[in-house]
């Protein structure tokens, strides 16, 4: 109890209250500008959070990140582009219901499911973080190596791209965390004699070089999309509650799935959309009205993205591994701020846990006026030209990177970052794959050499335990399913051609 | 930068080469077994293999096709894409000397004229921004940003 209290002390500090409306602004303004991603947002209110309390820091993170979530769904709704990657999966129906003259509706729904979504990923996340703490107390290397290995599997299994090319991602992604003097024997690794590398690749300027900058290159080479038309709109929460109703099963699926996915270590917000989505039109009682205007796969795709984005703080929370870009990016910051992740979390800080908690229903909850906001200022924000807009982000990766460290080193390593990011992505390289082996490159590496050296070499402890047992297992599946399917789709097309 | 996959993939399998030979070379910790060599050299390994497969064009087969991106550039328009790197080089050339105002003017300008603004955005944009960001970064946040020949006024 004298925990709960502390932590509605922490969120009331005006710091942390200032914090989570600035930041739910920004997450609005910037998740509602087409190709500007939620993991955008996060990874350039980073260096910001620099100068926060821990509290104030992590707020600006999940309210931004969840506001961006939602705000994707405007241009999605009324200009055919999806503001983020997560919007992407019903960005198709919502416009058809938008040319159907039901934009309320559609953007009411997005809305509504989405801070629904958000609550119940809470939910998740706390009854399953403290249950999962206890067990991962009893974890050993062996664990931790394989619960890395199976994150950055995960990673590469939902990637929308060859497997192959995503795990060659990852690994190149684990090559730059070898980068530098941290590693289990302190030697430097790949330093070519530059002072400046060894203290290894900082996963921040890494991260805001392959989302930030990486778009600003993007919109350099396409052109601008279509203006919106100036529009008024009616009431926007209007008859959400009749839909709550009549697709509560579909609401809870969402919720469920978005949940699952986002606990996968590496799975997000984008993949529990696309996945609820399908789901959604396979189990519809009128799958033939799915792509002419059909609420419904809204209502489950959109509650689904915004559960999945707080059960992927599971993960992170737990073990440091990230359930997604976003909290790729999160983990940082509470290293950054001395909430190092791990199930001691739970017990040492446990005022800190529940400051989170409420900073997430806090969220979702303001979500809703500040969405409804947004939804009627949309015709003006989605008029600014791509022209004024980027060059500020340029700026702002500049000088977010120089205020990680004060160091110009930084600011290189972001336009480094920015062109491996741009030429990954052109040529099929999910880039996701490659933030995930930065993050967690040494923890891999520093579990996988403390095991090796506490087995004396040999392999056979690392799969005796039961957990890791089932773990690598897991793993294993993990990398041999591409090859399974693989085997599999050949041999049907030989007995469709016989 | 469309490049094909065998050219990517055998980039990979070089630069796993290149990896797995550099952590041969690193230092072994004396009395254990296992040191700094063994991560990049499995990591290289895997890089090697993956590059291989991807010039073999194994696991193509799984790849979503992008949607089209408008039409289609010439080399030279597709320069245009490193700008932005172009611009944060400049920007740790010229920082310490120009100070923090006058470069942020300069990469805002060139930005926005790049993305085809008219002089009447690009131009107060280019004042705008970068007091406002000044403003919130070194007097807001205290990041020691450079004043060089320009200071801000306050």
């Amino acid at each position: 109890m004298h925990d709960m209290l502390e932590a509605f002390r922490l969120v009331a500090a005006p710091d942390v209250l200032i914090a989570i409306v600035a930041s739910a602004v920004y997450g609005l303004v910037v998740g509602s500008l087409p190709g500007l991603s939620a993991t955008m947002a996060t990874a350039l209110l980073v260096p910001v959070t620099f100068y926060l309390s821990p509290i104030a820091a992590i707020a600006t993170i999940i309210t931004a990140s969840a506001m961006a979530i939602f705000s994707g769904d405007i241009p999605g709704c009324l200009l055919r582009i999806p503001g983020t990657p997560a919007s992407a999966a019903y960005t198709d129906e919502a416009y058809a219901m938008t040319r159907k003259g039901q934009a309320e509706l559609a953007l009411g729904a997005g809305l509504w499911f989405s801070a629904i979504g958000g609550i119940v990923g809470t939910i998740s996340l706390v009854v399953m973080a403290p249950l999962l703490a206890e067990m991962a107390l009893s974890f050993s290397t062996y664990e931790y190596f394989w619960l890395a290995f199976l994150g950055l599997m995960c990673a590469t299994l939902v990637a929308r791209s060859s497997p192959i090319k995503a795990i060659a991602s990852m690994l190149l992604g684990l090559l730059f965390a070898c980068i530098g003097m941290e590693n289990p024997a302190g030697t430097p690794r790949f330093t070519f004699g530059m002072t400046d590398l060894l203290g290894g690749i900082e996963p921040i300027p890494a991260l805001v070089g392959v989302f930030a900058v990486s778009e600003v290159m993007r919109a350099m080479v396409t052109p601008e999309p279509p203006k919106l038309p100036d529009r008024k709109f009616g009431s926007i929460l209007k008859g959400q509650w009749g839909l709550t109703k009549k697709y509560q099963w579909p609401m809870w699926r969402g919720n469920i799935i978005g949940i699952i996915i986002g606990v996968l270590p590496g799975a997000g917000a984008d993949m529990a959309a696309w996945v609820s989505y399908a789901m959604s039109k396979k189990w519809s009682k009128e799958p033939e009205k799915f792509g002419t205007g059909h609420v419904e796969g809204l209502v489950e795709a959109g509650a689904s993205n915004n559960a999945s984005l707080a059960s992927g703080w599971v993960p992170a929370l737990l073990f440091g591994i990230p359930g997604d870009t976003i909290t790729a990016i999160a983990i940082g910051v509470l290293y950054m701020k001395g909430l190092n992740p791990g199930p001691t979390l739970f017990t040492e800080r446990a005022s800190s846990m529940y400051a989170l908690y409420i900073i997430f229903v806090l969220a979702n909850i303001i979500m809703i006026p500040l969405g409804i906001l947004m939804i009627r200022m949309a015709s003006k924000i989605l008029r600014a030209p791509r022209s004024s807009v980027m060059p500020v982000i340029i700026l702002l990766c500049a000088v977010g990177a120089f205020a990680t460290g004060a160091n110009l080193f930084s600011v290189l390593a972001v336009g480094f970052f920015g062109c491996v990011g741009y030429v990954m992505e052109r040529n099929g390289y999910p880039v996701a794959a490659l933030v995930l082996g930065i993050v967690m490159g040494s923890m891999v590496e520093q579990n996988f050499i403390t095991s090796l050296i506490k087995s004396d070499g040999s392999p056979l402890p690392f799969v005796e335990r039961p957990v890791s047992a089932v773990l690598a297992s897991l793993t294993l599946g993990a990398l041999l399913w591409p090859a399974g399917v693989w085997v599999f789709n050949r041999l049907q097309a030989r007995r469709a051609a016989a | 930068m469309q490049l094909s996959d065998r050219t990517t993939g055998l980039f990979l399998a070089g630069l796993g080469l290149a990896a797995a030979w550099g952590g041969s070379r690193l230092p072994a910790v004396p009395g254990q077994d296992v040191g700094p060599a063994a991560f990049p050299m499995l990591i290289g390994g895997g890089l090697i293999m993956c590059g291989v497969m991807i010039a073999f064009g194994i696991g193509h087969s799984f790849e979503v096709p992008d949607a089209e991106e408008g039409e289609r550039h010439s080399t030279a328009y597709g320069l245009r894409a490193l700008v932005p790197p172009g611009l944060l080089l400049f920007y740790v050339l010229a920082v310490e000397r120009l100070g923090f105002m006058l470069t942020a003017a300069v990469i805002v300008a060139t930005a926005a004229f790049a993305l085809g603004a008219k002089p009447k955005l690009a131009v107060p944009l280019a004042i705008g921004a970068p007091i406002f960001v000044h403003a919130v970064f070194a007097k807001l946040l205290r990041v020691p940003l450079a004043d060089g020949i320009l200071p801000a006024f306050w």
